[in-house]
């Protein structure tokens, strides 16, 4: 499952993509898919899905309605749906989110909050300073 | 009434038989028109002018990329023509080399342009802006490192060897047909391709950017040179021109 979801296949179409070489500064908003596989500072917001690559270096608060975060992250993370960590995600801020996948290796050091835990009309308690190595 | 606006160039005798026989088919078409030479004008500007006030309905660039870029200057700085844009028709019949904007509009050398402008199949299409020049293609850089500005929102920046190219409209012979390019949605597509066979890939979409780079020139559509920086924007929707069958867009 995770394997599937990690992927960069289903980005394939994204409209906006940052190569390695590249490094954006400000605030960084769009409509459809993207794609880091760069530098980012500032904030990243879309109302579609943003995937984050392996070696991207991510300093920015993120909005997005799916994300993929394979690579290194400080800021604050909110995705409106589902959100898949990957073994090298490395995350220094809290993350908010509907549905997690998190496959073993990746790191969250911040707090983890799910807005769909009232579907199940039962709040998730938050926690704090998480280590994440499994799935 | 048809104006057709032949290059300089054009007047070498090398293109004597190429230029009767396009001549000869216009007159088979009953496309024939007023032929005006640049090479005798000063100001091609105020010669079309003239023309859009006497009745002109389309207008015929005849020769490469060099011709298209000073005809629709001309035409768009025109003071005339935002009252008219409905009604005037932009056309190209590329001759030698060089017309990579005829390619990506579909439009077939000598001949074969003069049935494609017979066709009339039309598309209302975007006209990208650098500092005060127009384009219709893409402006290109080859930098060691380059700084791109959006609006007041984000900046872009590389400091690796590489090609930087902002279209408005895809070439459909030379330039990569995977490339998304859309010379109809508003918006400047910008490409960034650095790394070993320029592997390392950046795209957006925009429809206003300042470009700066070191000691590096701007190439717009193949045919002028400029420094940077350079503000670089597009009107959409600015230009009537004949398509055909063949061309880089839908």
């Amino acid at each position: 499952m995770f394997n599937k979801e990690m992927k960069l296949e289903k980005f394939k179409d994204a409209e906006t993509v940052i190569g390695s070489s590249v490094f954006v500064k400000g605030d960084f908003h769009g409509t459809g898919n993207i794609i880091i596989e760069g530098g980012l500072e500032g904030s990243l917001k879309t109302d579609a899905d943003i995937y984050i690559g392996e070696k991207a270096q991510v300093t920015a608060t993120i909005e997005a309605a799916n994300a993929t975060i394979n690579g290194q992250v400080n800021g604050t993370v909110k995705v409106h749906q589902y959100l898949a960590l990957g073994s090298t995600a490395k995350i220094t801020g809290d993350v908010n989110f509907q549905e997690l996948s998190v496959v073993r290796g990746a790191l969250i050091n911040g707090r983890l909050s799910s807005h769909g835990a009232n579907r199940n009309k039962k709040n998730t308690p938050e926690k704090k300073g998480v280590l994440v190595e499994e799935e | 009434m048809n104006i057709y606006i032949y290059d300089d160039y054009l007047n070498k005798p090398k293109y004597n038989r190429i230029l009767n026989r396009v001549e000869i088919r216009l007159t088979d078409l009953n496309l024939n028109g007023k032929i005006i030479r640049l090479g005798t004008i000063r100001n091609v500007s105020d010669v079309i002018q003239n023309e859009i006030k006497n009745g002109a309905k389309t207008i015929v660039a005849v020769g490469n990329n060099q011709t298209v870029s000073k005809v629709i200057g001309a035409i768009i700085d025109n003071e005339l023509y935002g009252f008219f844009q409905k009604n005037i028709l932009f056309s190209i019949i590329p001759i030698g080399e060089d017309n990579s904007i005829a390619e990506s509009l579909g439009i077939k050398a000598g001949e074969e342009a003069c049935n494609i402008l017979l066709a009339r199949h039309i598309k209302k299409i975007d006209i990208g802006i650098i500092n005060n020049y127009y384009f219709l293609n893409k402006v290109s850089l080859l930098s060691a490192g380059a700084v791109l500005e959006f609006k007041d929102d984000f900046s872009l920046s590389t400091n690796q060897k590489g090609i930087i190219e902002i279209f408005n409209l895809r070439s459909a012979t030379s330039d990569d047909k995977n490339l998304k390019v859309n010379p109809v949605d508003g918006l400047l597509d910008v490409y960034i391709k650095t790394g070993k066979g320029a592997k390392d890939l950046t795209r957006l979409a925009t429809d206003n950017l300042k470009i700066s780079a070191a000691s590096a020139e701007l190439v717009v559509d193949g045919a002028l040179s400029l420094p940077a920086p350079a503000n670089i924007s597009i009107v959409r929707g600015k230009l009537n021109v004949v398509v055909g069958r063949d061309r880089s867009f839908d």
